[in-house]
């Protein structure tokens, strides 16, 4: 059974993390160590209730046992000892229930306390059947970044998620980072999530909603907070305008579909609102929320029959004329 | 007031009575006699059967999830269609199995094991049964026209509200609710009373067996639990649904959170309603088949009537993700952790009894073994989930499902499976294969050991719940295939169970009244129990009065035999107090049932239905409730 | 034949008129039911009424009092009828079940018909907002319980008046009497609630 458990464990160390015991935060790190304490104890004890209860087999062959008529009811003796022996096995289970009690309500303060620091910030996340909206707030409205499905954060500094839904219940949760956060229409949750290093970590949405719940991941990048300056500056700037025929092409198709009713590409006129921003489409290593790397022939794919990879899901199928699919994979693709 | 007791021996006429006994209790014939039926045996035996049929369905969509996880990118079933089985799944093992297997168990022992003849109420309890068939067949309906229920067993809104979940089958998840609901409560209703008024004359508080004291506490559980769960499915989801009420919409003041809040006020003790019956189980073969008495039993009284208080205060538990004051979410947290030393106190009673008992290592009791290794691991990642930041990791992931399978199925149907067992000669007359039986124990816990221990992984490397496929590169492929391999194995211990009760039925070695030598007072009836279970009511003596020698035994007699009478006792002590004539057989409550349904089932296409609703079932009782005997109509 | 230590109870009484009964613990456990309701409800009320600033929601009429208040005090005057024939029940008094029992429809169903004029007064469905959804939710199910006891009672006079007379039926017009006293008392906070809370709890004053 140890043995089954190891493989379990450690047979994926190599693909996306998105494991709790995989802690790169502080938060996370917090509940990582707390689950190992809970998990050492509680092993232990069910180790020893296991032993007690096997070790009862084999007291069954005992001779010196008095016999039927007389064995219903064993003498006051033993019942006084088992009294005692219960009792024990009580004060033990509400002490170290205590003890446990007390750990976790700590951790509880300790997480609380890691929020709020200065240099923070604070991104407004909207769960949508089914992918996710991100918004950077920013006192300065010139430098609000709003983005779907991939957050950029910058190393070693807090970051505030405001969570509410347009929709239904959704939960936001990336476990390499912190515990989940449920995200509920007309209400704002708050969550605290912060990475000690930089790396790629990949959450899930973990509150049933409905037909594609499946398929609504997203990623948070951590970088050194100069490559995050430079992503959020990137962000912030327009699209990158057509440069070629071919892209003018991919431009024209998307503007004359009903492309543009439902997403945004700023210093376009495509300005959807229900719909993944794609103003810097090309920068994300997803579509479809964290559903396909970003390929060109993936998108292809995507755009082309929305239906087959996510059954059920709001994306209008486009009627594309098979001369115009190129040159929008083309332009979509210059979206950097 | 005290009644003389005989202290000779008297001799008394068995045959005569008998007679009499058979002649009055006599099931009547033909369809409409089994349709009229009223005794608690054959009730309770109809909702052990219907339950276990529902047992199956549960697992054939719990198969068909398994095959479509088995690995990665899967295209077994459609979404859609995924999400209604697992719905469906939630939705029958909970509302169409767990609870009517243990009402119906109760049903039928609880008479039995008191010492009377039927329950307080048998038309309600005819009633109660009726309602549940039609609403489990209402649902399933809906599951072959392709309108089963597709937002869990729970439906949160918003996504179950009209919204974001148009057409009916949010409607036929709510109604089925409603039957199963009135059914649940017939039954409590009726045990309960049966339980306090009509026990063995001297089978005072402190004699009742364990499992009695189990069923009590269930069904005053089942009384304060259930008005939630109608509330939160009639009102929050039917009204909200089909006559524009706001109570889950936000525009208008409305709340989706509160329903969740009143949906787990039900949900929780929901569980221990499931549970605390397994308990009862467990007590009875523990002290039969360790042949002692359980120890401490006030201890375990105690615990058993401390889990139902506080399971009643930890639903909060349930939703720690959604941002509740901190404050409010420790108290949960140390109720739900609170709740653990009552079952622990349980357990510890368990191997003090077994450490001192001489045990026979019966089917019954390898299902005991097998409840306490399961079960106790399930309560033990139940206090990790009662941990607020490792909640916030776990919750909604396979952990979750890993944590309730443990509990449910080993807490509540390893102790059932030990029960069929260990009650099989009772219910037929026959012994039920012990090899067999033993090899039912190892299928079953080989195989969901199997399936769901590699969930507590699962959902600590990221899977989340209810997902109907899952991504290549998430590493997740074996721990799924192990764990649909798992489910098959327990499809067979299944199939051998079944093989083995339809095959010992028949062929079984004849069983006495008491086969096992046990205590308790069913084993004082026929194997399988006449209709009117003993000719004479027992007198409890102790709390084990089939463990007294035969010469202190004590029976009642004086009871008419030319109608179906049994005798009423206080409350506290057992003393005999009054006689008190059962009704016979009437097709009255199939009638009401089927008036009520009716209506019900209009009003999840139109909610005027209710109207017939009421007024078909008014007419049902009135039928119910008119004096037709002389008996009943003349002093 | 076979020798036995025997309890007799052939001298006991069949039926016991009083708190006894089987039947009177089961019509308590139904108003353990429906009171668990009524209360889950209340709580409801509250809950929503905290989460908003203007309550009742903005267009909401506060109802009128007179009709709803005299209805409450026709409830509880019909409790004496309740009584009386629970008491002529245990005294196996035949003319006195009856006349009580229709002096408690009578009251019973004057209440009732003032509680539907008062209903003019409510110049929302239970469509308009959460007040609305809860006022009307809480009325029709207490209606719906007291109607059905009416006809309950109603079904009893008749069975009365026809002949029958055993202890079966003055078991149920004891027993009945408790799952009326129970209407009309979880009515009273019931009837605070929804005629009085947008006045006690409303916002603004």
């Amino acid at each position: 059974m140890v043995a089954a458990l190891a493989v379990l464990l450690l047979s994926s160390c190599a693909g996306p993390q998105q494991s709790a015991l995989n802690s790169a935060g502080p938060q996370s790190g917090y509940i990582e160590g707390l689950w190992w304490l809970f998990f050492g104890i509680l092993s232990a004890i069910f180790l020893a209730v296991l032993a007690l209860l096997l070790w009862s087999l084999g007291r069954r062959g005992d001779s010196a046992r008095p016999p039927l008529e007389q064995a219903h009811i064993p003498p006051g003796e033993t019942e006084h000892r088992l009294a005692r022996t219960v009792g024990a096995a009580t004060i033990a289970t509400v002490l170290i229930l205590f003890f446990l009690l007390v750990s976790s309500v700590s951790v509880g303060k300790a997480l609380a306390n890691l929020g709020e620091k200065q240099k923070s910030i604070s991104i407004e996340l909207i769960g949508n059947q089914w992918w996710w909206y991100a918004r950077y707030l920013n006192d300065d409205p010139q430098r609000i970044v709003v983005t779907a499905n991939e957050l950029h954060i910058p190393v070693g500094r807090p970051v505030q998620i405001r969570g509410t839904s347009f929709d239904v219940i959704h939960s936001f949760w990336v476990p390499g980072l912190n515990g989940k956060r449920d995200l509920i229409p007309s209400r704002i949750t708050t969550e605290w999530i912060e990475a000690d290093h930089p790396g790629r970590f990949r959450g899930q949405c973990a509150e049933f909603c409905g037909l594609q719940h499946a398929h609504m991941a997203l990623w948070v990048v951590a970088e050194p907070e100069d490559q995050f300056e430079s992503w959020m500056n990137h962000q912030l700037a327009p699209a990158i305008q057509p440069s070629d025929a071919d892209t003018m092409r991919g431009y024209q198709v998307f503007m004359s579909n009903a492309c543009a009713f439902c997403h945004n590409i700023s210093g376009t006129p495509a300005r959807g609102q229900v719909a993944p921003d794609l103003t810097h489409l090309a920068s994300r290593f997803t579509i479809a929320a964290g559903t396909l790397p970003n390929t060109k022939g993936n998108l292809g794919g995507w755009i082309l029959d929305p239906q087959n990879i996510k059954p059920g899901n709001h994306m209008a199928t486009i009627n594309l004329k098979s001369e115009d699919v190129q040159p929008l994979l083309d332009y979509l693709g210059s979206l950097k | 007031m005290t009644p003389l007791v005989e202290t000779e021996p008297r001799e008394i006429d068995l045959e005569q009575e008998r007679r009499a006994l058979e002649r009055v209790w006599r099931h009547p014939s033909g369809l409409v006699g089994w349709l009229s039926y009223t005794t608690h045996q054959a009730i309770g035996m109809r909702y052990i059967v219907t339950a276990f049929v529902f047992l199956l369905a549960g697992g054939v969509e719990a198969l068909l999830m398994r095959l479509q996880l088995s690995h990665a990118d899967n295209h077994f079933l459609t979404p859609d269609r995924y999400n209604q089985i697992f719905s469906t799944h939630g939705s029958t093992m909970m509302f169409l199995f767990a609870v009517p297997m243990m009402e119906g168990l109760g049903v039928y022992l609880v008479p039995l094991m008191v010492g009377t003849r039927n329950v307080a109420f048998p038309r309600l309890n005819a009633f109660g049964y009726w309602m549940y068939v039609i609403g489990g067949l209402f649902l399933y309906w809906g599951v072959f026209t392709n309108t089963a229920p597709d937002v869990g067993w729970f439906a949160y809104t918003p996504l179950s509200g009209p919204q974001f979940s148009p057409g009916k089958r949010v409607d036929f998840w709510a109604q089925m609710i409603t039957f199963t609901e009135v059914s649940a409560l017939c039954v409590a209703t009726e045990l309960a009373a049966t339980i306090m008024k009509m026990r063995a004359p001297g089978m005072s508080l402190n004699r009742i067996p364990l499992y009695g004291w189990s069923m009590l506490v269930q069904s005053f559980m089942v009384i304060f639990a259930m008005p939630a769960v109608m509330i939160a499915s009639n009102v929050f989801l039917l009204t909200d649904r089909t006559v524009g009420t706001h109570f889950s919409n936000p525009a208008e003041g409305g709340d989706p959170i509160l329903y969740q809040h009143v949906f787990w006020f039900f949900g929780h003790p929901e569980v221990y309603i499931i549970f605390i019956p397994a308990l009862g189980i467990v007590s009875s073969i523990v002290d039969t088949h360790a042949r002692r008495a359980i120890f401490g039993y006030p201890a375990v009284v105690l615990s058993i009537v401390a889990t139902g208080f506080i399971g009643f205060g930890l639903w909060v538990h349930h939703m720690f993700a959604t941002g509740l004051p901190q404050v409010a979410e420790a108290y949960f947290t140390a109720a739900s952790m609170m709740i653990a030393i009552t079952s622990g106190v349980q357990i510890f009673c368990w191997l003090a009894t077994l450490w001192t008992g001489r045990v026979r290592m019966t089917a019954a009791m390898h299902f005991v073994f097998g409840f306490v290794a399961i079960f106790v691991l399930g309560g033990l990642t139940g206090v990790m989930l009662a941990s607020i930041p490792i909640d916030l990791q776990v919750h909604d992931t396979f952990f979750v499902v890993a944590h309730f399978h443990y509990v449910l199925i080993g807490g509540a149907l390893f102790p059932l499976f030990g029960g069929f067992h260990h009650w099989f000669p009772k219910f037929t007359g026959r012994m039920i294969d012990e090899r067999l039986g033993k090899i039912t124990f190892w299928l079953l816990f080989v195989g969901f050991n199997l399936t769901f221990f590699p969930m507590h992984i699962l959902g600590l490397k990221g899977m989340t719940r209810r997902i109907y496929t899952y991504p290549a590169e998430m590493g997740w492929d074996p721990a799924n295939l192990v764990a649909t391999i798992g489910a098959f194995v327990i499809l067979c211990g299944g199939i051998v169970f079944i093989g083995n009760a339809l095959w010992s039925r028949k062929n079984g070695l004849v069983a006495g009244p008491n086969p096992w030598d046990s205590g308790t007072l069913e084993w004082a009836a026929a194997s399988p129990p006449a209709n009117y279970n003993f000719i004479h009511l027992p007198a409890a003596t102790s709390r084990y009065p089939l463990w007294a020698a035969e010469k202190e035994r004590v029976v009642v007699t004086g009871l008419r035999t030319d109608r179906r009478e049994v005798l009423v006792t206080s409350t506290m002590d057992a003393e005999p107090h009054h006689r008190y004539p059962l009704p016979g057989p009437t097709v009255w409550p199939l009638v009401t049932a089927i008036g009520m349904s009716f209506g019900l089932i209009w009003a999840v296409f139109q909610f005027s239905g209710y109207y017939p609703a009421i007024v078909l079932g008014g007419i049902g009782l009135i039928g119910w409730f008119w004096p037709r005997r002389p008996a009943e109509s003349r002093p | 034949m076979t020798a036995q230590r025997t309890l007799d109870v052939s001298y006991l009484p069949d039926y016991a008129i009083s708190d006894q009964a089987p039947l009177w613990w089961g019509q308590l456990l139904l108003t353990f039911i429906e009171g668990t309701m009524f209360a889950i409800l209340i709580a409801m009320y509250f809950y929503y009424r905290l989460r908003l600033d203007i309550w009742p929601p903005p267009g909401t009429q506060l109802p009128h009092l007179a009709l709803p208040t005299i209805a409450l005090v026709l409830l509880f005057i019909s409790c004496l009828g309740s009584y009386r024939a629970s008491e002529a029940a245990k005294s196996d008094n035949r003319p006195g079940m009856i006349v009580w029992l229709i002096f408690n429809l009578v009251f019973g169903v004057a209440a009732m018909v003032v509680r539907a004029f008062s209903w003019a007064s409510l110049n929302f469905t239970q469509a308009a907002d959460i007040h609305g959804s809860l006022v009307w939710t809480i009325l029709a199910l207490h209606s719906l319980d007291a109607a059905a006891d009416l006809l309950f009672t109603v079904v009893l006079i008749i069975v009365l008046l026809l002949g029958h007379n055993s202890p079966r039926q003055r078991l149920g017009v004891h027993v009945d009497s408790i799952v009326w006293y129970f209407i009309v008392l979880i009515w009273a906070p019931l009837y605070v609630v929804v005629y009085w809370g947008p006045r006690l709890v409303g916002a603004p004053q």
